[in-house]
């Protein structure tokens, strides 16, 4: 899933200054899951936004809706309504949900909520963790199924850096060193002959440096 | 077998001091220098004056305790100051674009000897908030020099002129487990490194144990192996470096040592003693080519070090 955490209150009231009726609009799917934009979060931002509004005299005022995903047209519509009547939109959604409420909107100032953090897994109760840098190429099954890509700072894929030191990663030490799970992974399925293997640069060319990607699936289309 | 550091037919030969050097039989001792965060060639020049006598090549590193004068600007001061570089490239902040072009352009000044590494992440370095590239690892880059060599661009075109450097790689042997580690050194040689110089080593019975397995591979016969050693100019720098590199592996008893010396003064030539104790038990050791002495911004202790070796 998508992982977000919420902006700070402030740096949310300062975003919204200037604007009357203002929409909080949550999203009923990965932000919901990792407690950062769904109905409960929604509410709780928009007493937030209510209090700093009589403390600071801003006059907001404050609506709220969740809808099931920001992300697709057919489930903005459900909204379209409260949000032509808002003067500006507090998307609780992720990333592409706010664009997709933008672009949906042209005249109507959306503005993002959440840090949109990464795509990753619920590891423990309260605790996220990333797992796919989404490069486009998938080479999980060269490595047992644990990502370098990802999971390395310096996407390493040829091995460990000479800073993993008792399983940890040089770079924090909270850190698990992605190059000691990937070893001790391969050594249990009897696959450790693929890190004898050179593996050849990357091509990035299907990451996000070949620029913003697009998937068209002809069989899909109307 | 064909691609670890043996030339091919169509490869030209590197002719650096330092490559005739690992032909041949003799012990040999490299440093490293870390250039200053400046614009002076003359300060490089500076510390040039340390690192003649006696040392085969000199590295020039590149950026890595801080932004600093590039590597290969520093490459080419040493070698006018009559010293031969091995130039340090790091993966962390150049595409395969830049590192190619970087080479080609130190291969046009008559740079002979290149050390490929990924390089410490950038929040080691003193910009943690810096983006970093990584387009590259340091075995894919052995392996893009040695293309180079072979007359290549990792792009499929052909290089317009001689192309031929030595090329380095480094190794640290504290890594554990010790079979991950030799797979690691295993490719680097397998990429193309001809000479491997390893983090600096206080612990000379570990170090003993990774050289052995080096050994008994056969890899010491493939690449020269350089252990690192490092004058420590005190207590203070040790437990620095211990607390912020994991790569370094500093023994609490070396620290106890240097502490109990006594002022600065005393903890410094300490650290020389210490050194000069590690230099004298790494000589002669089986498969061991020679010596690399790290002592950043204390270029004055390289003789010191190297009179162990008489």
């Amino acid at each position: 899933m998508i992982v977000a955490e919420r902006k700070t209150i402030p740096e949310i009231v300062d975003i919204l200054k200037g604007h009357k009726n203002i929409l909080v609009l949550g999203c009923g799917t990965c932000v919901t899951v990792c407690l950062a934009g769904g109905e409960r979060e929604v509410s709780i931002m928009a007493s937030a936004l209510r209090i700093a509004s009589r403390a600071q005299n801003l006059g907001f005022k404050v609506s709220e809706l969740t809808i099931e995903r920001q992300c697709d047209n057919i489930f903005i519509e459900q909204a379209a309504e409260a949000i032509e009547k808002a003067d500006a939109v507090l998307s609780l959604g992720c990333g592409a949900g706010v664009q997709a409420i933008a672009e949906r909107f042209a005249k109507k100032p959306v503005y993002a909520g959440l840090n949109t953090k990464f795509l990753g897994i619920l590891e423990e109760r309260g605790t996220w963790t990333e797992k796919c840098a989404q490069c486009g190429e998938c080479v999980l099954a060269e490595y047992g199924g644990i990502c370098p890509v990802t999971r390395c700072a310096k996407h390493l894929l040829n091995g460990p850096c000479g800073g993993s030191r008792e399983d940890r990663c040089e770079v924090n030490p909270d850190r698990a060193c992605a190059w000691q799970l990937i070893y001790k992974r391969l050594k249990d399925i009897g696959q450790l002959d693929r890190l004898e293997k050179i593996s050849a640069p990357k091509k990035w060319g299907t990451s996000l440096s070949g620029g913003p990607r697009v998937i068209v699936r002809e069989d899909h289309r109307i | 077998m064909a691609g670890d550091g043996e030339i091919r037919k169509n490869e030209m030969k590197p002719d650096s001091k330092l490559a005739s050097k690992i032909e041949g039989k003799d012990f040999i001792v490299t440093a490293e220098y870390v250039p200053p965060a400046g614009t002076s060639a003359a300060a490089v020049e500076a510390g040039a004056v340390y690192l003649r006598d006696g040392l085969t090549a000199v590295n020039a590193a590149d950026n890595v305790n801080g932004i600093a004068m590039s590597s290969l600007a520093a490459s080419l001061a040493l070698m006018k100051a009559g010293v031969e570089p091995v130039y340090q490239l790091v993966t962390r902040d150049r595409n395969r674009i830049a590192l190619e072009s970087d080479l080609l352009g130190a291969a046009s000044l008559g740079i002979k000897n290149v050390l490929c590494l990924t390089g410490y992440h950038q929040s080691l370095m003193g910009c943690p908030e810096s983006a970093n590239v990584f387009d590259i690892d340091s075995i894919q880059l052995i392996a893009a020099v040695k293309k180079m060599n072979e007359g290549s661009l990792i792009d499929g075109r052909k290089i317009d002129g001689g192309f031929s450097m030595l090329i380095g790689a480094v190794a640290n042997p504290s890594l554990k487990p010790l079979d991950l580690n030799m797979i690691r050194l295993r490719k680097k040689i397998a990429a193309g490194a001809s000479f491997i110089q390893t983090q600096a080593v206080f612990d000379v019975e570990a170090f003993k144990l990774w050289l052995e397995a080096a050994r008994k591979e056969g890899l010491t016969e493939r690449a020269a192996i350089l252990a690192g050693v490092w004058p420590l100019t005190g207590a203070d720098e040790a437990k620095l470096l211990a607390k912020n590199y994991t790569d370094i592996d500093i023994p609490a008893g070396v620290i106890a040592r240097l502490e109990k010396a006594g002022d600065a003064e005393a903890q410094k030539k300490e650290g020389l003693a210490i050194c000069a104790e590690t230099v004298k038990k790494l000589k002669g050791l089986p498969g061991l080519r020679g010596i690399h002495i790290i002592s950043p911004a204390n270029e004055a202790a390289v003789p010191q070090v190297m009179a162990a070796l008489k």
